[in-house]
């Protein structure tokens, strides 16, 4: 509990956070960094809100376009619901690794690699605005400092929810990794299925695409790499 | 009109039932929506500007060279996933209709389908499960999935869909019954929102003795489960 308060008060200056750990929680004192917290959030969310209405605008001027009747039931609050959705598979715009990783980097003496695999993906293609998904699967090979697990499948979630090509997302979240906790070496692997050639263009059901990036050690040693790549294959 | 003629009125049919409707050719097309094919590369430059004002909305720089013709792309991928507006079921079927003197269960499984929600404009897509009983009138099989198509290539709600591809084929053949079922996946349940992602939705309408009857829905069914 005391722990918990002392990382809030993170932005106050040194001896202040000190002071207030010592001698008992002046209520006051936490009002300022949550209202600190609480007004940066209603910034984003009044500026998401204004932004939303010229999606929305654009989203009835879609619907029209297309032939359809935009007062009838089923489509009323249509424009709003889809600004809101493009917002969410978009919010990786406004999320920075170091937000996420949140300091749960751990010093370890493990040098073994570590796989979390099978992590599913949502995105969507830049190209025709049309979804993309799959599996992501992580490996690294720390270098005396292990990340908390949920954290490769969180800076996934930022990097996926954007308007992404898959080379670029496998690339980028590699290099995030390699940034954060310059292990001996990271490999990523995402097997997708591309909405844009399944439900339009070449209409292909069962095509995925795969697209890796090997970085370190995974790059150097073949035996490395093949170790990574049998662990993580499903049958 | 009120709400409840307007929706059948929106959604190609007027009556819940297996009467031969007596509409003309002329009464159909006025049901369709405002959306000829003619049309669709005329509104393309409408649609560009509203997809660019999307995107700088959502914060992206337009002018990156990945995204500069993606408005472009967009529209038209919207505009074909959502040709079905301009299609009818009276020029799909070609006359594929022949006589036949067979009176036992025809199915047609595993058509994949995929559509838009109306909702929230994301895909839901899955599989579509067509049985009828023919009254000495037989369908070309790929027919009945070009009708699927029709259907599904609009702004949907999984429930709608499933009811109209049955009426449409039980208008188009009066048959003794018909029977269509849907299992789907939607994106606006997996991507976003609660986010489960093996969650799937079933819709079934039975119409005709498949309604009527418990052994011949029993089994449609049957022959229809995926082991």
């Amino acid at each position: 509990m005391a722990y918990q308060k002392s990382s809030e008060l993170n932005g106050l200056h040194n001896g202040q956070v000190i002071k207030e750990y010592l001698n008992g929680f002046d209520k006051k004192s936490i009002e300022p960094k949550k209202a600190e917290l609480t007004s940066k959030q209603q910034i984003k969310d009044s500026d998401d809100v204004c932004k939303r209405s010229a999606i929305e605008d654009a989203y009835t001027t879609v619907l029209r376009e297309l032939g359809e009747n935009v007062d009838r039931e089923g489509l009323l609050r249509t424009p709003l619901r889809a600004a809101k959705a493009m917002q969410f598979f978009t919010k990786g715009y406004q999320e920075t690794v170091e937000d996420i990783l949140n300091d749960a980097i751990f010093n370890e003496n493990h040098n073994e690699m570590v796989i979390v695999k099978n992590i599913e993906m949502f995105s969507l293609c830049e190209h025709h605005l049309v979804p993309f998904f799959g599996k992501v699967h992580i490996g690294y090979l720390p270098n005396n400092k292990v990340v908390g697990l949920s954290k490769l499948a969180r800076i996934v979630e930022i990097f996926s929810r954007r308007l992404q090509v898959q080379e670029r997302l496998t690339k980028q979240i590699a290099t995030a990794i390699s940034e954060a906790l310059e292990p001996a070496g990271v490999a990523v692997v995402i097997e997708a299925a591309h909405m844009c050639m399944v439900m339009r263009g070449v209409q292909k059901m069962n095509s995925k695409t795969v697209t890796s990036s090997v970085l370190g050690l995974f790059q150097e040693d073949p035996k490395t790499r093949e170790e990574f790549l049998i662990l993580t294959k499903n049958n | 009109m009120n709400l409840v003629t307007e929706f059948h009125y929106n959604n190609d049919f007027n009556e819940l039932s297996l009467e031969p409707k007596k509409t003309t050719s002329q009464q159909r097309k006025q049901h369709e929506s405002s959306r000829k094919e003619a049309e669709d590369e005329s509104r393309l430059p409408v649609l560009e500007a509203a997809y660019t004002t999307i995107l700088r909305g959502l914060g992206e720089d337009t002018d990156r060279q990945g995204l500069l013709k993606t408005p472009l792309r967009a529209a038209k991928a919207m505009q074909f996933l959502t040709k079905g507006y301009h299609e009818d079921v009276y020029d799909v079927l070609n006359d594929a209709i022949f006589d036949e003197d067979h009176d036992e269960i025809v199915i047609v499984k595993d058509i994949d389908m995929f559509s838009l929600c109306e909702h929230h404009l994301v895909p839901f897509f899955g599989r579509v499960h067509i049985g009828y009983l023919p009254n000495k009138k037989v369908v070309g099989l790929s027919k009945l999935a070009r009708i699927v198509e029709i259907y599904s290539r609009r702004l949907q709600v999984q429930e709608r869909l499933t009811k109209q591809i049955a009426m449409a084929i039980s208008e188009a053949l009066q048959p003794a019954g018909v029977a269509v079922v849907i299992e789907a996946a939607h994106m606006c349940m997996v991507m976003r929102g609660v986010q489960k992602m093996n969650s799937r939705t079933v819709t079934s309408c039975m119409l005709g003795v498949f309604r009527e009857d418990p052994k011949t829905r029993e089994e449609f069914l049957c022959l229809t489960q995926n082991a």
